[in-house]
């Protein structure tokens, strides 16, 4: 039993990295915006099918992965540009149905180009396979995902943390009127969190293609759990993101030896628990 | 300059009238006796999204043979999407019975709404030719007027593990991986029976929600009870998430089994390399060797470009079946139809095929197929083999059924 639950902690430990990491995009979109992001699923699916069409077209999949992150970014760049910024002074509906239709628009694009069969994609031959533990079999592919997932948020933290543009976008999260009192460029810094954010959300999209495949309804599956693990961790919290996702993939990786069938609904129950007993999130401070 | 006369009120009222009269009179001949209406209730939302748009495209080929007539009457079919939800589909049956005066229908793919359209279908007495994996639509909730075209669970579990027991013998542990929902929990109940019928060892299950995306942590627990064999009773979406993550183990020595899995269309978005060596049971496949089945891949391939598979299947054989039945009884009448079809005897896509009179179960074969290797494949259409066939009927001891003949 407690070589089952090493096991089990092992597999949610990866899996949760992949929800942090989508949920990380999610925070840091909130943060600067204070709106949620409803195209993020959209945006991940994106990464998942461009993911998808470099590797068809032979690129190799470190490159495959760049483009899951970059044509989403650059996506919702344009989005943030030409709709959510000029809804600014609008009232907070406004860009809340946008971004609603913006997720709308992008699935309807992917099921025109890549129609509503799912599509798969193997992984590169090195990251095929499992690590035999002695206990348990852990897949490559699924460690290098968690690793990737790792890697990716330290860097976006350790540059949200130590560079200039880290400190403004962390000055636009905290104190957005004050930053634009102090010169910042917080139109221009809105735009690159949105981009950066989206990005993130596509690199996850590519990154489980593996092992989820690429299909049309993937980013609304996503997108609930993104915010569910963005209101465990706190609204716009980037180490609740972290936290949260960790917790919740956790959660219905261990759930999974005593309640199979309960392990969906268990994060929700998390999320209601959450609410009910720290209703700003784990980290929230509001 | 004006040359018309001036258009008074009651000139209008009068242009009304005339204008109800007729789309009124257009309405009653929709509905004459010329006329007999059959549905196709499935849906185009949801996990069997997909089956939707076949099972019409089967049920149109069926039609068009009969020159879209049967016995002097016009055949008006309707499409209702029930969105995949039992409460939707009773609406949109009750609705099309009320208006449209449906008297046979096809529904429905996914048992749970099917099994919600049987209650509709003996209340409004109208016939239904059921396909999903739930035993209920032919055992405890058996109706004289429904009737079931996909194999017995029982028919489909004894086929896919007799060959498995037969070709590997060595492989006698099995772990189970099993929807929650009546289709899966009614796979599993004859994985049981025929397991022990056989000499097979069950070391575990796990119950896993529809619509699950996360499969690993099944995988890992079911690994750590070293089986020989992992059996998927799952279907749909679930199905190909649960293949690509077992994938990612690289576990060769594990042989992945699918009785009722996947059918032809979700094979397809694995890769070839992924699917390799599974073994599937498939209620339809389109090498079956027999006139009926060729006639119609030929149509079907002419007509749509792609080959018939499970759900185009359906559509058609059960349309098909329900022309032969009134023909048998020269009437369009439910009644008459109904009595038709109990006992039949008939020549279907299947070969020689029967409709059991009690349970309304259709005897037909199921089938056993290996999936090709990538190099295997003649044609992208060209995904496996049938390498067995079983049509053991359910121990009449097991069967639920209340109704007696």
């Amino acid at each position: 039993m407690i070589s089952l639950l090493a096991a089990q902690v092992l597999n949610g430990l990866a899996i949760g990295m992949i929800y942090a990491l989508t949920a990380f995009g999610l925070s840091i979109i909130k943060g600067l915006l204070n709106v949620p992001n409803f195209a993020h699923g959209a945006f991940y699916a994106l990464g998942a099918y461009v993911c998808y069409a470099a590797l068809q077209l032979g690129l190799p999949f470190a490159v495959a992965l760049l483009a899951a992150f970059l044509v989403p970014a650059l996506v919702g760049a344009a989005v943030e540009k030409l709709g959510v910024a000029r809804l600014m002074r609008g009232p907070y509906l406004y860009q809340l149905l946008f971004l609603f239709g913006v997720a709308l628009v992008l699935e309807q694009l992917i099921i025109i180009i890549w129609g509503t069969s799912g599509l798969s994609a193997t992984a590169p031959e090195w990251l095929q396979g499992a690590f035999d533990l002695g206990f348990t079999y852990l897949p490559k592919y699924l460690v290098f995902n968690g690793c990737m997932a790792a890697v990716t948020i330290a860097v976006v933290w350790l540059m949200i943390e130590r560079t200039r543009l880290g400190s403004q976008i962390r000055a636009g999260i905290d104190k957005r009127e004050m930053a634009q009192c102090l010169g910042i460029n917080v139109a221009g810094l809105v735009t690159t969190g949105f981009a950066l954010g989206a990005g993130l959300a596509g690199l996850s999209g590519g990154l489980v293609l593996p092992l989820l495949g690429a299909n049309s309804t993937m980013g609304a599956e996503m997108l609930s759990i993104a915010f569910v693990v963005l209101v465990i961790g706190g609204l716009g919290s980037l180490y609740g993101a972290l936290a949260a996702g960790i917790l919740v993939g956790l959660i219905q990786s261990v759930s999974s030896v005593f309640a199979p069938a309960a392990s969906t609904v268990l994060i929700y129950v998390a999320m209601v628990a959450t609410l009910m007993i720290r209703p700003q999130g784990l980290f929230g401070e509001r | 300059m004006t040359t018309g006369k001036k258009i008074d009120r009651r000139t209008v009222l009068k242009a009304g009238v005339a204008a109800l009269g007729s789309s009124l009179s257009g309405i009653s001949w929709a509905q004459s006796g010329d006329t007999l209406t059959m549905g196709v209730l499935s849906q185009q939302t949801g996990t069997f999204a997909y089956a939707g748009d076949l099972v019409l495209k089967g049920a149109k080929l069926a039609i068009e043979e009969r020159q879209e007539a049967i016995l002097g009457k016009k055949i008006n079919l309707l499409v209702r999407d029930d969105e995949g939800k039992p409460a939707v589909g009773v609406r949109r049956l009750t609705e099309a019975v009320s208006s449209d005066k449906l008297r046979y229908f096809l529904g429905n793919f996914s048992s749970a709404v099917g099994l919600a359209e049987l209650e509709v279908a003996r209340q409004e007495q109208v016939i239904q030719y059921a396909a999903g994996g739930s035993e209920d639509f032919t055992g405890s909730r058996c109706s004289p007027y429904t009737f079931q075209w996909s194999a017995h669970a029982y028919t489909a579990l004894r086929a896919t593990l007799e060959y498995v027991s037969k070709t590997l013998p060595d492989k006698k542990k099995i772990y189970t991986i099993t929807a929650d929902y009546a289709f899966g929990q009614s796979l599993l109940h004859y994985t049981q029976v025929a397991a022990k019928e056989l000499g097979l060892q069950l070391v575990g299950n796990d119950n896993h929600p529809s619509g699950e995306r996360q499969f690993t942590q099944y995988f890992t627990k079911a690994l750590s009870t070293k089986p020989d064999i992992i059996c998927l009773l799952t279907a749909g979406a679930d199905a190909v998430t649960a293949v690509r993550q077992f994938n990612s183990f690289g576990v060769k020595n594990v042989q992945i089994v699918g009785p009722w899995t996947l059918e032809v269309e979700q094979l397809r978005e694995l890769s070839p390399a992924m699917r390799s060596g599974m073994i599937l049971g498939l209620n339809y496949y389109q090498d079956i060797d027999t006139p009926v089945n060729k006639a119609f891949v030929e149509r079907y391939l002419k007509a749509y470009k792609n080959v018939p598979s499970y759900a185009a299947a359906y559509g058609y054989d059960a349309t098909r079946t329900l022309f032969l039945a009134m023909d048998k009884a020269k009437s369009v009448e439910v009644a008459a139809v109904m009595k038709a079809l109990e006992g039949m005897q008939f020549d279907s896509i299947f070969g020689p095929t029967s409709i059991d009179a009690r349970t309304h179960q259709t005897v037909r074969p199921y089938y056993v197929v290996q999936c090709k290797a990538p190099d295997a494949m003649k044609n992208e259409f060209d995904l496996a083999t049938i390498v067995a066939q079983g049509d053991k009927p359910q121990p009449a001891e097991l069967n639920e059924c209340k109704r007696t003949v």
